[in-house]
């Protein structure tokens, strides 16, 4: 009887154990930039768990673009937003059309393209960045912020088709043949049956576009050079070039940018847990 | 409720060189059109040139205003037939006519056909007025048409005051009438429904299948119905066609395809039945003699000509039960209670045989291992040829 009581109490208690440590390993590094953006900017170094006069003239600062180094923050705040809000629509316009395509109108060869797509991730994203930065040159893109969204884009479209196909397959092909029986071309059916039944991985795609263009790193630094076109990470990258850089700025850089894709995933939250879970198993 | 359905203005399909059904002029037309589909042949692409055939060489006619159903297993082809009638699937060869006039090459929305699906394909994020106002907009009707007619089509299934609600707040019974509002809203020449009632639970389709034929006797559409349901074929149709691997083995009235199945399949398909060598002896005045199960009986004769040897069916509410010296000796094998009726298997040599009786109101219990006597009601016998029958 002791046994059947204490087993399951032990399992309890060692998940809260587990789960104690997870949150902690994850929300250690957020500890450190908030407390690191409340320091002085003359004791980022001194290593401590609370500043000893904690204060908020670091966002002061930053905010008011008042540093060498964050003197065009808005604009390239602004530049990580047009890159994200025009690489979603590109994400969008391609992934959402094929996917229609691909489950709706089903063209020969529709699966072997699908599939063709997906191999696009077998090679790692880091190796490819030699290609498209010659690729980029050659069409004269290099500095371009077009380049940055087309690469995004690149990257994020397959993953979307492949997260929507598999949810598509939970729309039933009887509304299809009903708005087609109604007079509606396919443009009509994408339009007024399809894209309102996918919203919930649609917005989930949205979610997954916009955060891998506002995280990415390698290829804004790559593709992009002129100071005005940069975006916020590549930025915040040149703290780490200057032993003298202010950390405590660079941290509520890092506060600042983090917010925007916070909000996103707490609004799309509902969205995010079904919509990509579509994907994971098919319907 | 309203009788009918007032006329909505629908575009013109492009010209074509062959008359079409919805090229007619509108004028005088009824919504009663026949409906004749000639030598239809539909295969399936297998790989490597292959192909298999799902339906073929049908044909079929139904007279304006009739209610026929295409009644078959799962995959005997009912379900292609329909939708090829719809537009949504291509075949090879055949026609398909409405009043004489060919639809077999319109697109799907030209046809003037309305399809009842069976899964009702509500369109779950529109109103049930917006879904059965959904081909009326794409036609750019005008607003006040669109609301006069899904109106009168909400009204004519008894809906009028549900049109603000989503289809997910509906019953099944409920989505199933907006579904065939919709197809009604157009003013359709032919109603197809692709087992509209296999998703409501049993007393709701018992319920619903009787509105349907209401419904349609009123507005008088023909309609073609599908289903693997032999009591819903039964009490909906005018008559049935039964379907067995892409061909129609019979078509006729319900009684006629119960009383008289043209094969052991269509009788085996429309309920159970005893299928019994037999012996013909002598014709004679309408009537032949057979020898089955060792006893002699008289049989009506069958209008064709028949071997020697045959089968005998009957249905088993035409075999009866008595005490043990009241007929052909038989032992008790099996009983099975069905609630309204009670089924027996009754051992007779190496045969058993169906027998049925009203499971209540009766003091004379049976019980297994009980010795009986079974009778035949001779004038419910139907004959089949023996190799035929057992194809």
């Amino acid at each position: 009887m002791h046994e059947i009581a204490f087993k399951p109490l032990l399992r309890q208690a060692g998940l809260i154990v587990l789960g104690a440590l997870i949150l902690l390993w994850t929300l250690l590094p957020l500890y450190h930039m908030v407390i690191l953006s409340l320091t002085p900017v003359g004791e980022g170094f001194a290593g401590k768990l609370w500043p000893d006069a904690p204060t908020l003239d670091n966002y002061r600062i930053v905010l008011t673009q008042d540093n060498y180094y964050l003197s065009r923050f808005w604009l390239q705040l602004g530049n990580s937003v047009l890159v994200a809000f025009t690489s979603c629509v590109f994400v969008f316009a391609l992934s959402l059309t094929a996917s229609f395509a691909i489950t709706r109108l089903r063209p020969r060869f529709a699966g072997f393209a699908s599939h063709m797509a997906l191999i696009t991730y077998l090679v790692p994203a880091t190796f490819l960045a030699i290609p498209f930065y010659q690729v980029m040159g050659s069409y004269g893109l290099l500095g371009s912020r077009w380049a940055l969204i087309i690469t995004i884009a690149t990257f994020a479209t397959p993953y979307a088709i492949w997260v929507l196909q598999q949810n598509a397959g939970s729309v039933p092909r009887e509304l299809d043949e009903a708005a087609e029986i109604d007079g509606a071309s396919p443009w009509q059916i994408f339009r007024l049956v399809y894209l309102p039944l996918m919203v919930p991985t649609i917005v989930a795609v949205g979610a997954f576009a916009v955060m891998l263009s506002w995280n990415e790193y390698l290829y804004a630094f790559l593709l992009l050079s002129d100071e005005d076109r940069i975006t916020l990470p590549v930025m915040l990258g040149q703290f780490l070039s200057d032993d003298s850089a202010p950390w405590p700025l660079l941290m509520v850089s890092g506060v600042l940018y983090s917010l925007p894709p916070a909000i996103l995933y707490f609004l799309a939250r509902r969205y995010m847990a079904t919509g990509l879970a579509a994907g994971s198993v098919k319907g | 409720m309203q009788q009918t359905l007032a006329k909505a203005p629908v575009h013109a399909p492009a010209e074509s060189p062959v008359p079409t059904a919805s090229s007619a002029p509108a004028k005088g037309q009824t919504l009663a059109k026949a409906l004749s589909i000639r030598h239809l042949d539909k295969s399936y692409a297998l790989g490597g040139g292959r192909r298999l055939p799902v339906v073929t060489d049908f044909n079929l006619d139904l007279a304006p205003g009739e209610f026929v159903t295409l009644l078959g297993p799962s995959g005997c082809g009912k379900t292609t037939v329909l939708r090829t009638l719809a537009g949504l699937e291509d075949f090879e060869s055949g026609e398909i006519l409405l009043d004489s006039l060919s639809i077999a090459r319109l697109p799907a929305h030209h046809r003037k056909i309305g399809l009842v699906f069976q899964n009702y394909a509500l369109f779950p994020h529109m109103s049930v007025f917006e879904n059965v106002a959904y081909s009326l907009r794409l036609r750019r009707v005008a607003e006040a048409t669109v609301r006069s007619e899904v109106a009168s089509a909400l009204a004519a299934v008894g809906l009028e005051d549900y049109g603000p609600r989503m289809p997910g707040q509906l019953s099944g019974g409920q989505q199933q009438r907006v579904a065939v509002a919709r197809a009604l809203v157009m003013h359709p020449d032919l109603l197809l429904f692709d087992e509209p009632l296999s998703n409501l639970d049993a007393k709701l389709r018992v319920q619903v299948r009787s509105e349907l034929r209401r419904l349609q006797r009123r507005l008088g559409t023909t309609a073609l119905f599908v289903t693997h349901d032999q009591d819903e074929a039964m009490s909906l149709s005018d008559r049935i066609a039964v379907m067995k691997s892409g061909r129609i083995e019979q078509v006729g009235a319900p009684e006629e395809i119960y009383a008289r199945p043209a094969t052991l399949f269509v009788a085996q398909f429309v309920g159970k039945v005893n299928a019994l060598p037999a012996t013909i002896l002598d014709e004679a005045n309408g009537q032949v003699e057979i020898e089955m199960l060792g006893t002699r009986l008289r049989a009506p004769s069958p209008a064709t000509g028949l071997p020697r040897d045959v089968l005998a069916l009957l249905r088993p509410e035409a075999v009866t039960l008595g005490g043990p010296d009241s007929g052909l000796p038989g032992i008790v094998e099996d009983i099975e209670f069905l609630g309204d009726l009670t089924e027996y298997g009754i051992r007779v040599g190496d045969t058993l045989v169906t027998s049925v009786r009203s499971a209540l109101g009766d003091a004379w219990k049976i019980r297994e291992g009980d010795r009986v006597g079974i009778g035949f009601k001779e004038q419910t016998i139907h004959l089949l040829p023996r190799t035929e029958a057992a194809v």
